[in-house]
């Protein structure tokens, strides 16, 4: 655990508290960033058998996957909505089963089709949606566009009884954003918080 | 007291955006008119319309005019929910138009008006002999330069879309327009005939090109006329609404 926030177990513990399609608003800070990833996709969605679909708009889903592997977090059930490795154009893309490129993050309905797509093919009985991270798509897109997109995304899994965990990074938060995502989501996580 | 009008029967085209946009499918034997310009993806969907006929066990037709059925083939493959054994049974079948034309002897460059009748009459008789409850038409357009003017247009589509609708056939006739054209079809007519018109197009936003669906008719049922994104799958066409925060028009 990080002096700074909560640990990978308590983070995993809130989550599991929450009911199935759930949309859960998960604070972190910039330091217990590596907390957050091994609470939510392996303390809580791997236990849970869970197929994850990550949507990575802060760094590309290359960076992630060797986060995942220096943590040593079983990837093989978690698919990637790469939406920054494209306009970075950084030389080689690798696109496979797992990736699944948006060129941009201004292209808000194919992010909502991908992760339609990974959701249809995806044959786990319980899924998990991560955005990682909502202060990053708001670099890219106004709030108005933001927050359609939240609402229509979120309504749509709350349909399909997965699991929504939006990421947004304290330091960079405004209070229009914490707004935004907390109009969409039952339940806050301040995973930057230290534990009592 | 007023009687409740009867709901149309639906062809529920497996496409689950398009059945929600159309209130559960498109009433049966209409003849839609699936109208864009290039890239769009309307032989894609046109390609599920009916291969989800087939699975539903509808017999379902796609008459090819301009690209070759072996081809066609190859390009419906990567589609998950598609099985090979669904044209070895003869649910899904695929003719070429051109060599139609040639054992009609049609081999002019312009049909005659007899010989649009003979077309009808042939392509009706293909429709009942075979069962077909799904036809395709891809393109309708081709169709058309071999008749010319607007009167054998409008002769021709009228007649077909009566010959298929009395044999309880839902048919998609996929046009081609030019990108800048706001018109639904190339010769003006086919959209005034058609009981639907579902309009497919690539619009550009801050710089991103999106594919966007929109349904403008539809008799029979009511519909969204809103502005859909989609995306072309291994699943099949998706569809989401399109963003209104970012349109443009």
């Amino acid at each position: 655990m990080t002096p700074e926030g909560m640990s990978a177990e308590k983070i995993a513990d809130e989550l599991s508290e929450t009911p199935p399609s759930s949309a859960v608003s998960l604070q972190m800070s910039v330091d217990n960033y590596l907390d957050v990833i091994r609470g939510v996709l392996d303390l809580f969605a791997r236990k849970k058998e869970m197929d994850t679909i990550y949507v990575s708009a802060t760094i590309s889903s290359d960076a992630i996957k060797r986060v995942l592997e220096a943590l040593d977090i079983p990837s093989d059930r978690i698919y990637f909505v790469d939406c920054i490795s494209h306009i970075m154009m950084g030389g080689s893309i690798q696109v496979d089963e797992h990736t699944t490129l948006v060129e941009s993050p201004t292209m808000l309905e194919n992010i909502m089709l991908k992760v339609e797509y990974l959701i249809k093919r995806s044959q786990a009985k319980e899924k998990l949606v991560v955005i990682d991270s909502i202060n990053s798509l708001a670099i890219h897109n106004n709030n108005w566009i933001l927050s359609e997109f939240l609402h229509i995304l979120v309504s749509g899994l709350r349909s399909k009884e997965t699991y929504t965990v939006i990421l947004s990074v304290e330091e960079h938060s405004t209070p229009e954003l914490s707004n935004m995502v907390n109009l969409v989501c039952d339940h806050g996580i301040r995973a930057s918080e230290k534990e009592e | 007291m007023p009687q409740k009008p009867t709901e149309r029967e639906r062809c529920v085209t497996g496409i689950d955006g398009l059945d929600s946009i159309l209130y559960g499918g498109i009433p049966r034997s209409n003849t839609v008119l699936l109208t864009g310009s290039c890239g769009t993806g309307k032989t894609s969907l046109a390609l599920e319309f009916l291969i989800h006929g087939a699975i539903r066990g509808e017999n379902s037709l796609f008459v090819s005019v301009t690209e070759n059925s072996d081809k066609l083939l190859a390009n419906i493959i990567p589609y998950r929910f598609f099985d090979k054994s669904l044209v070895k049974a003869g649910r899904l079948v695929f003719v070429d138009l051109p060599i139609m034309y040639e054992r009609l002897g049609m081999t002019k460059a312009e049909l005659s008006e007899e010989e649009i009748e003979l077309l009808v009459a042939a392509l009706g008789d293909l429709v009942e002999e075979l069962g077909t409850k799904r036809l395709v038409i891809d393109s309708i357009t081709s169709v058309c330069y071999k008749l010319k003017t607007s009167e054998k247009i409008r002769d021709f589509t009228l007649k077909l879309s009566k010959a298929l609708s009395d044999l309880n056939c839902t048919s998609i006739l996929v046009g081609e327009v030019a990108p800048s054209s706001s018109a639904y079809s190339s010769f003006g007519v086919e959209e005034a005939i058609a009981d639907g018109i579902v309009l497919m197009a690539n619009m550009e936003r801050r710089g991103d090109l999106l594919r966007t669906l929109q349904v403008i008719k539809m008799r029979g049922t009511m519909h969204s006329r809103a502005k859909y994104v989609l995306d072309i799958t291994s699943m099949g066409v998706l569809l989401v609404p399109l963003l209104k925060g970012g349109s443009t028009g």
